[in-house]
């Protein structure tokens, strides 16, 4: 178990340092000068100077390296142009409401996409099968701003049921349980959002390993031995048929940041993403580079947590 | 192991023919081509601006899609936007087929440490939020639809590395191979004439799937902003409107590009479906 924690962990940093160096060649091997992307057009000098500093920028290319690791490691992500803020400041206040977002969709997801996968293995070319599997298709098809603009249009344009954007009300900030009231009311139009799309990646998933192993010997010995059907499904069949579910949902992850991107643009949900759709439209590299880094280790770090998940669900892990 | 039959083209075409989806998809593609090779006879190029009276009108007769906030004719900015579309797509598969097949075939060839490299490369991609990178590299190399499309070839490409590699795997074992290796050919005819042609069907599927996801992605940026502001694209119509703030209340401004879209990209996953039942009748 140990072994595998530690082997877990070193791919995580393996990740980690890739997805830096990349944001670190972007920024550097584009032509023209670095400084233009890194130090705003409106710093006063001194803030100019001490980023010329921190980077090193008149120092040797590998050197420069070296230097912005470093930076990264003691949290320096650079100077927000706009808000003339460090850039780690402005994300770590985005980031919990994009990981709520995510963490309630991956909730929703599988609760509803794990059961339907069973059903649909169980009644393998049926009608019902048939309904799924289409579905599912038209799930991995959808664009989001579409399915973000439509609910928005009939749920809280021609009927108010919902917020048109925002994560709560600004007066209901620190009214206790109202508050919280008001941010799931927020939130379930994004939710229900990214949730339609992703629903499809549990419901192939299940419904193909539940397919490989409900014709298995050691469910046909559940069954031999007279257990009831809905036992020998959902205890013996499911606990197995989860394993890759779970690994699919450790990858979806990542793509799912893509989508929380998009969601929150439309939704004008005050995440992460929305912030990048800010700084996109401003020029604003600092922000969209730490944005990358912050996402990516959160991704990274997510992950970790699902391979631990996944050696609770598989013992062969813990004994390997 | 199983006897790996060369693509039997007859057949292959009988059975994709009988694919309901998968005919749904090959016409509606079919279809869309040629609104983006007809496009100068089906609408207008768009561009300077409309009248006062024609801004934000609901689609009517004259403007079936409606107008946007500058007055312009959405019908022909979507009819115009196909060609983008297509553009981003064959470009972005071009680039992930060449990046992704090289690596799966050598992956799956060669093994060891090019397998271990290639392999765990593909694997990091498919962790990293690869929207936000993709945002980071247009923002700083900027966003000719080119570029765009260069730049989301270079993130779609572990998929075809993954199932070139695995079809590599299956080939290398056949008896065919081992008599083209006992026969004394080099290397790379091995690898490109007898390994690749013959790996090649499950990564013509993806293929299909990578371009969808392509052009989910190009409009996913061009929505965000940072699509080519010389050039038409359904993105770009999106966003467009969701920067003149009237995308819900205008709702054919958003509704008809992003519809455009879907189509599209259901066409395509269609038409993956169709050719991949069409190679393995087995299993479906």
């Amino acid at each position: 178990m140990l072994s595998y924690l530690f082997k877990r962990l070193f791919r995580g940093f393996i990740t980690f340092f890739i997805a830096v160096s990349i944001t670190f060649l972007i920024l550097r091997l584009m032509p023209g000068d670095p400084t233009t992307l890194l130090i705003g057009p409106n710093m006063t000098m001194e803030e100019r100077m001490i980023l010329l500093n921190d980077y090193g920028l008149d120092k040797p290319f590998i050197l420069q390296y070296f230097l912005y690791l470093k930076e990264l490691i003691q949290g320096n992500l650079g100077i927000s142009f706009i808000h003339r803020e460090p850039v780690l400041k402005i994300i770590m206040g985005r980031l919990p409401w994009t990981l709520l977002l995510m963490g309630v969709t991956q909730l929703v997801t599988a609760s509803v996409g794990i059961p339907l996968g069973v059903i649909a293995a169980r009644k393998k070319g049926s009608n019902v099968d048939q309904l799924i599997n289409t579905f599912t298709i038209f799930g991995i098809s959808i664009f989001i701003p579409w399915l973000g603009v439509t609910l928005l249009y009939f749920f809280g344009y021609i009927n108010h049921f919902f917020p048109i954007g925002g994560a709560y009300m600004p007066w209901n900030e620190g009214a206790g349980l109202i508050f919280i009231k008001d941010v799931i009311h927020h939130m379930i139009l994004p939710v229900l959002t990214l949730s339609v799309i992703y629903l499809a990646n549990y419901v192939l998933y299940m419904r193909s390993s539940m397919i490989d192993i409900l014709s298995e010997d050691y469910i046909r010995t559940a069954r031999a031995k007279g257990l009831k059907e809905r036992k020998v499904v959902w205890k013996h069949g499911v606990k197995n048929g989860l394993i890759p579910t779970v690994t699919m949902a450790g990858l979806l992850l990542g793509r799912m940041v893509g989508g929380a991107v998009l969601t929150e643009t439309v939704y004008s949900y005050p995440g992460v993403g929305r912030m990048i759709y800010e700084a996109v439209g401003k020029q604003d590299f600092p922000v969209l580079q730490g944005a990358f880094i912050i996402l990516a280790f959160s991704v990274i770090l997510m992950n970790i947590i699902t391979d631990l998940i996944y050696a609770y669900l598989d013992p062969r892990i813990k004994v390997g | 192991m199983a006897e790996e039959k060369k693509i039997d083209t007859k057949s292959f075409w009988y059975r994709f023919k009988n694919h309901r989806l998968g005919m749904i998809g090959f016409i509606g593609i079919i279809m869309i081509f040629s609104i983006a090779i007809f496009a100068p006879f089906i609408a207008e190029e768009p561009g300077g601006y409309g009248t006062a009276e024609e801004i934000l009108q609901p689609p009517s007769k004259s403007y079936i899609f409606g107008t946007d906030y500058m007055g312009l004719d959405i019908f022909s900015q979507v009819v115009w936007g196909t060609r983008a579309s297509i553009l981003v797509g064959f470009i972005a598969v071009l680039v992930a087929a060449v990046i992704g097949v090289s690596i799966g075939l050598f992956s799956g060839y060669l093994g060891g440490i090019v397998e271990v490299i290639g392999m765990g490369l593909a694997d990091i991609f498919f962790t990293l939020p690869v929207l936000p990178l993709m945002i980071v590299m247009a923002a700083v190399i900027g966003s000719d639809i080119r570029n765009v499309a260069i730049i989301i070839g270079l993130f779609q490409w572990p998929k075809l590395a993954r199932v070139t590699r695995a079809s590599t795997l299956k080939v290398i074992n056949m008896q065919y191979i081992e008599a083209a290796r006992s026969l004394g050919l080099k290397q790379y005819k091995i690898v490109f004439k007898h390994v690749l042609v013959n790996a090649s069907a499950p990564v013509l599927v993806n293929m299909t799937i990578v371009m969808a996801g392509a052009i989910l992605s190009e409009s996913g940026l061009s929505f965000l902003g940072l699509g080519d502001p010389l050039t038409w694209s359904w993105g770009k119509i999106l966003n467009n409107a969701h920067q003149s703030g009237a995308f819900i209340s205008a709702w054919w401004t958003s509704m008809f590009p992003s519809l455009a879209i879907m189509v599209f990209v259901i066409c395509f996953n269609f038409l993956g479906m169709g050719i991949r039942d069409a190679l393995n009748p087995k299993l479906y």
